[in-house]
């Protein structure tokens, strides 16, 4: 349901998004071409080449020209050129993409499925000691950030052990193909997903155990028992499937968590998708890669957020009373 | 609200626990200087030495003395946790409670922009920002402060919109109390508890990006912290210095949170009444 409120919210963060990355390169002190493109520019730049690009950004005209120069460039698809990678920084983002999604799905997808299960079987046991010993666990991985989680996976799996590589997303120059590519990719997945999984299971399993105790109270969990319902149906078909409904809202948030964990965890086994990428952008000062990741992550984030708010009246009737 | 938050915390065996971790860490950044045998940003070249009586954590890359480096990154965590958790929640009060005071348009539009911010990608948008201007100590904590108060001022409103229907308030205004009046001794003291909660999720928040960042070396090079320590210690992953370097580091990041996190979830009742007693313990 596209409710005008979702709608105003949205536009505000865009409009905010779009004009943090206007603004920041030309607001701070020193020459902003330089703030725009990066050290490595400076380097590559020539006469011409400045001359070209002060008009492009419009840069010797007031603020307001400089505006309308960059939506324009924007609404192009234009995101700028990396001297540091020597490519549209377009192509070098979209060129590192794949690996994130496939990192961020699955640990998306499992930490969620996993928080729900714990989270059932925790609230069903309420106040028992299971379900103490579960609470307390996982409220304490927790408060491990990822990137330490991962740093300990990563020596004691990878250095100590030998178990699993200890960078990259593939072996270099293998020339593998077929299933052996696949266990390839599957084997450098698998530390770098158990870190960022571990990390975030925590938030699904909080709100599904909390949701849980409360749904539990319900009068129609009462009747379901007195029907002789077995304990399986009741837990997961009256009391778990109704459990569920607030992590649906939460999902859109999470995918900012996961996205923004990857960056980290991407650094620690130098995985090669696009939190890897702005970790070296950061170290080159390569300002356009920064600018692009966080345009590309920020409006995605945006996108999905959007998506889930559309979605959860359709599943969840009751809360389209709430507008 | 018949919550006492200091009884709900107290009863709580992790609730304890958590708020002795906390007092811990607190004494060990406010004693830091007398604690720390040697200056922690001395450099030697006495470099990546193991753990000996003279340097309980060994040395690290460039033979700075961890033990006195670990004591220091304290400093750096709570203040900036406390620093961002007292704004925020300060802001989150103020725009929250005059929120649910004023109302009219001026309640839309705070509110309006406040879910903006909550949908935001917080941590991507300090990046960006890190990344130019490379914040100092108090550049980072008004940074965090100003982009995390609006998940507290969300909670804080809907509480103050149910106190303003209270007989007091009422009373007060039928005796012409104007807004800031009534705010100031009608609503804000009976937020007390969710303040308290917000506090503490707020300082937590900002431990973990403060530590993120400085992994990522985007924060002050020239002040000792956790996160920046954790970067350099990984490094030099293949040696075994992670046994001294990285681990105890990490575990005392990991530890504040943890304490920070059984604070929080002890004193959540207070959000979420239908919740008591079915805590940890």
């Amino acid at each position: 349901m596209l409710s005008k409120r979702n709608v105003i919210t949205y536009a505000i963060a865009f409009v905010f998004i779009l004009l943090l990355n206007f603004l920041l390169p030309r607001m701070i002190p020193g020459d902003p071409l330089m703030a725009i493109y990066g050290d490595e520019a400076l380097i590559a730049m020539t006469p011409e080449l400045k001359t070209n690009l002060v008009e492009r950004f419009a840069l010797d005209e007031p603020l307001w020209h400089q505006l309308g120069a960059y939506f324009v460039a924007l609404f192009q698809g234009e995101l700028g050129y990396s001297y540091y990678y020597n490519a549209p920084v377009l192509s070098v983002i979209l060129g590192r993409l794949p690996w994130t999604l496939l990192l961020v799905g699955t640990s998306l997808i499992l930490s969620t499925m996993l928080g729900i299960i714990l989270g059932i079987e925790s609230g069903w046991r309420r106040g028992s000691k299971t379900d103490r010993a579960m609470l307390a666990g996982l409220m304490s991985l927790n408060g491990f950030p990822d990137f330490f989680l991962g740093m300990l996976l990563l020596i004691a799996f990878g250095v100590t052990w030998g178990i699993f590589p200890l960078a990259g997303a593939l072996t270099p120059y293998s020339g593998l193909s077929g299933l052996a590519l696949l266990l390839d990719v599957l084997k450098h997945l698998f530390l770098p997903v158990a870190a960022l999984t571990l990390a975030h299971l925590a938030s699904g399993y909080l709100l599904t155990r909390n949701t849980m105790i409360t749904v539990l109270k319900e009068p129609y969990m009462l009747t379901a028992k007195a029907k002789g319902l077995s304990q399986q149906v009741l837990k997961y078909r009256h009391a778990g499937r109704n459990s569920m409904l607030p992590v649906v809202t939460q999902t859109g948030i999470w995918v900012g968590r996961v996205v923004t964990g990857a960056l980290f965890v991407e650094l620690v086994f130098a995985y090669p998708g696009v939190g890897f990428l702005t970790y070296e952008a950061l170290l080159a000062r390569d300002y356009p890669i920064i600018q692009g990741v966080f345009l590309i992550v920020a409006i995605s984030v945006l996108a999905v957020n959007f998506l889930v708010d559309l979605s959860y009246p359709k599943l969840d009737p009751r809360v389209s009373y709430a507008y | 609200m018949h919550i006492d938050l200091k009884k709900e915390i107290k009863e709580s065996g992790p609730g304890k626990a958590g708020l002795i971790i906390l007092l811990l860490m607190v004494v060990i950044a406010l004693l830091a200087p007398i604690l720390a045998p040697y200056d922690p940003y001395q450099q030697s070249t006495a470099s990546l030495l193991p753990p000996s009586w003279q340097h309980w954590l060994g040395m690290n890359h460039v033979g700075q003395d961890i033990w006195s480096q670990l004591l220091y990154g304290a400093r750096t965590s709570l203040l900036v946790g406390f620093g961002v958790g007292i704004i925020s929640t300060l802001l989150g009060t103020v725009f929250g409670v005059s929120a649910a005071l004023v109302g009219g348009i001026y309640e839309k539009v705070v509110m309006r922009i406040v879910d903006a911010f909550i949908v935001i990608p917080m941590v991507i948008v300090v990046i960006l920002i890190s990344a130019y201007i490379r914040p100092s100590i108090t550049t980072l904590i008004l940074l965090l402060s100003f982009l995390s108060w609006q998940g507290g001022a969300r909670i804080i409103r809907a509480q103050a919109l149910s106190l303003k229907e209270r007989a007091n308030v009422t009373a007060a205004k039928s005796f012409g109390a104007n807004h800031f009046y009534i705010a100031w001794r009608h609503i804000i003291p009976d937020l007390g508890p969710i303040l308290l909660v917000d506090f503490i999720y707020s300082v937590r928040r900002a431990i973990f990006m403060e530590a993120g960042l400085a992994f990522l070396g985007i924060s002050d090079p020239t002040v000792v912290s956790w996160g920046m320590m954790m970067r350099d210690a990984l490094s030099f992953s293949y040696l075994s210095v992670w046994q001294w370097w990285l681990v105890p580091t990490g575990v005392a990041l990991s530890l504040t949170i943890i304490g920070l996190t059984f604070i929080g979830h002890a004193a959540e009742p207070v959000i979420e009444p239908r919740l008591r007693g079915v805590g940890i313990a």
